[in-house]
């Protein structure tokens, strides 16, 4: 069993809202936020996204999203727009951290899969045959780095920082990655960071695999046609597990597995081996039975093959119909920041004791053998365990816990 | 509460067996002695077949040394890090987005930073975990990564580290060669496993507030420098990059067992 070590702040904002209790007011409401395309850019097939509202790179999210511009001393790429509000709902529990456990205590582990590929975009957009610094583009910006520094600066953290890209696994390895950190000695507390924003390149890639749905997506339902993509960022302060950081726990995180498909790059491993694999040893690490999850914050991208893979490996793993809830139905698939963001919702379903209804999920997929939860449901909830898979067959699940329920 | 500090010496662990590639250079020594070579691409000979199409030259790098640590190294955990990723298959997406309006699915597919890790388990069909680190700082994050996930499990652990040059184009760093360098550290990988060559120690030293990267901070020379040391038996240390404000990841590395300083490996 591992040390429980505690979630004590946590942030989101995606298409559902940049402050983060309006995304969980609108997320546990059932409000769908998806977009046609068009409010991104536009497509030669029918997509809809997850747009973040507001977000514009360069001109930063306007006023009326209550976040102004230049707030980051770095260009404020679309990326960095992206994790913004996140960071700012963040900051003050990040700043008591820091006079709490001294600056160089905190380490800061950002995760991102597309970074900033859409500030490239654009450079190359309007004369590719120009070198990009004369479009006033800095390489720095293409990555994770530029984005990652300016915000551990802006939180005032100084201890180890690391950035961490395994497509839509990254945000769970990033946390787990804080978790060493902290075991190791080398942290107190560890601001766990993940954003990712909408690129055209991404929107193209994902249709040209077959693996974007035309309408809002569908996760487990019978006709599921695929993703739908969309932004955002997630955080959580992870806090040394002691007797005061139990008493501020949000959550404690009871245990973490990760395992790799070793099948195909992007298709999964039809029995979810992979995801059986690390679900698995999340629970072992937790100490905790498949019996003792109340509910699973599944991957649920709403692609047929993911989805029934997914399936396959939950019904392997909990060997009863465990409830199962699909929050991508809610926020467009975040690629990076998938991970966190299922998990903040987690972590208030926790502390609302209620599981958030998978949208449009509707006729059921009855061959999947799942419960899929689609209205939003009042239950006792102990211990959630959440999923998130990624391209490279990379599966990482996380259980959290109501902070009384793990023993220490 | 005010806690201590981080620690100076993070730990310590063996190193069991390491592996060298440059396009520019026939072996770590050669790096270090300034002999280059022309344009080499890598055999990376595990993957076979149609696993081998569309791979990037810092896929098939980091293939090719974890290739050379095969088979101790088979079903360890693996970290990659790459300060990079997939820049080239980046660029020619784009390109090709740019100039076709389409976007190739087996390229969109593998442009993913931990391509790498993805085909290394398809390959060599190992469900252990990998990931990727990235960024500028990606060596002394993958030597942490990989110690920290070593000290923790009692199995050995796969670190893979691979830069391709990055296009004129992104008018980014120019490094001329691309280079990989695999490791395996960490717990015995069993009884039938080779001797370990050297013990590394990773500590944080202070290095004063640097705004630019430190020049003496060479990826290409700092892998070589550990390989050499590995196989020759060598004591070294090697800056690694900022791990935090202030502060670098070094590598301590100093022979294990008998051997004499100098004395080559076979």
């Amino acid at each position: 069993m591992t040390t429980a070590h505690a979630i004590t702040a946590a942030a989101i904002a995606n298409c559902l809202g940049t402050d983060g209790r309006t995304v969980l007011d609108r997320g546990f409401a059932g409000d769908d936020a998806m977009s046609p395309a068009g409010a991104f850019g536009e497509f030669p097939f029918a997509t809809v996204l997850g747009v973040m509202p507001g977000i514009s790179a360069r001109r930063g999210l306007r006023a009326a999203d209550g976040v102004p511009d230049h707030e980051l001393d770095c260009t404020p790429t679309r990326l960095a727009m992206a994790a913004l509000p996140s960071v700012r709902q963040l900051r003050p529990a990040v700043r008591a951290a820091v006079d709490r456990w001294g600056a160089r205590r905190v380490a800061y582990v950002f995760a991102s899969s597309t970074g900033g590929l859409d500030e490239t975009e654009r450079a190359l957009a309007p004369d590719p045959r120009l070198p990009l610094a004369s479009t006033g583009y800095r390489y720095i910006d293409h990555g994770i780095d530029a984005t990652s520094q300016a915000i551990a600066r802006h939180l005032g953290v100084e201890g180890v920082c690391t950035a961490i890209s395994t497509a839509c696994s990254s945000s769970f390895h990033a946390l787990a990655s804080a978790l060493r950190l902290i075991d190791r000695g080398l942290a107190d507390a560890a601001v766990v960071g993940s954003a990712d924003s909408l690129c055209r390149t991404t929107v193209f890639g994902f249709h040209s695999l077959g693996l974007t749905a035309p309408t809002a997506t569908r996760p487990f339902a019978r006709d599921r046609a695929g993703i739908t993509l969309g932004e955002g960022s997630a955080y959580a302060l992870v806090e040394r597990d002691t007797p005061d950081t139990r008493r501020r726990a949000l959550v404690r995180i009871a245990g973490i597995g990760a395992a790799s498909d070793a099948f195909h790059h992007t298709s999964p491993h039809p029995e979810g081996l992979g995801g059986q694999l690390c679900m698995r040893q999340a629970l072992e690490r937790a100490g905790l039975s498949p019996d003792a999850i109340d509910c699973v914050s599944a991957h649920g991208t709403g692609t047929k093959l993911n989805d029934a893979a997914e399936a396959a490996a939950v019904r392997q793993v909990f060997g009863r119909r465990v409830p199962l809830t699909a929050t991508k139905s809610l926020t467009g698939h975040t690629l990076g920041s998938a991970g966190m963001t299922a998990l903040v919702l987690a972590i208030e379903s926790l502390r609302r004791q209620a599981i958030p209804a998978t949208l449009r999920a509707r006729p059921h997929d009855e061959a999947l053998g799942v419960d899929v939860v689609d209205r939003l449901t009042a239950a006792e909830l102990r211990h959630v365990l959440v999923n998130a898979f990624g391209f490279g067959g990379s599966n990482v699940s996380v259980v959290v816990s109501r902070p009384d329920m793990v023993r220490s | 509460m005010t806690a201590a500090p981080c620690p100076g010496v993070i730990g310590s662990v063996p190193i069991w067996k390491a592996a060298f590639f440059s396009t520019s250079h026939a072996s770590a020594r050669d790096v270090l002695a300034g002999r280059e070579r022309p344009f080499t691409p890598p055999a990376y000979g595990l993957l076979v077949g149609r696993a081998r199409r569309f791979t990037s030259l810092v896929t098939q790098m980091h293939i090719e040394v974890c290739g050379a640590l095969q088979p101790e190294a088979q079903r360890a955990p693996a970290v990659f890090a790459t300060c990079h990723g997939e820049i080239q298959t980046c660029e020619r997406l784009i390109a090709d987005f740019r100039d076709t309006s389409m976007v190739s699915s087996a390229r969109f597919a593998l442009s993913v930073h931990n391509t790498p890790s993805g085909v290394y388990s398809v390959a060599t069909g190992s469900t252990a975990p990998t990931m990727t680190v990235t960024g500028a700082n990606a060596v002394a994050a993958g030597w942490l990564e990989a110690a920290l996930i070593a000290l923790e499990a009692e199995r050995p652990v796969l670190l893979s580290i691979a830069d391709e040059p990055v296009p004129p184009v992104f008018c980014g760093p120019s490094e001329p060669a691309g280079f990989a360098a695999g490791f395996l550290v960490g717990a015995a990988p069993g009884a039938a496993g080779p001797a370990p060559g050297c013990v590394a120690e990773l500590a944080i030293a202070p290095c004063g507030e640097q705004p630019e990267p430190d020049p003496s901070i060479d990826p290409l020379r700092g892998m070589a420098r550990a390989a050499d040391a590995w196989a020759h038996g060598t004591p070294v240390t090697i800056a690694l990059g900022a791990i935090q404000p202030g502060a670098m990841l070094e590598l301590r590395l100093r022979p294990a067992g008998p051997r004499a300083p100098g004395e080559a490996r076979a």
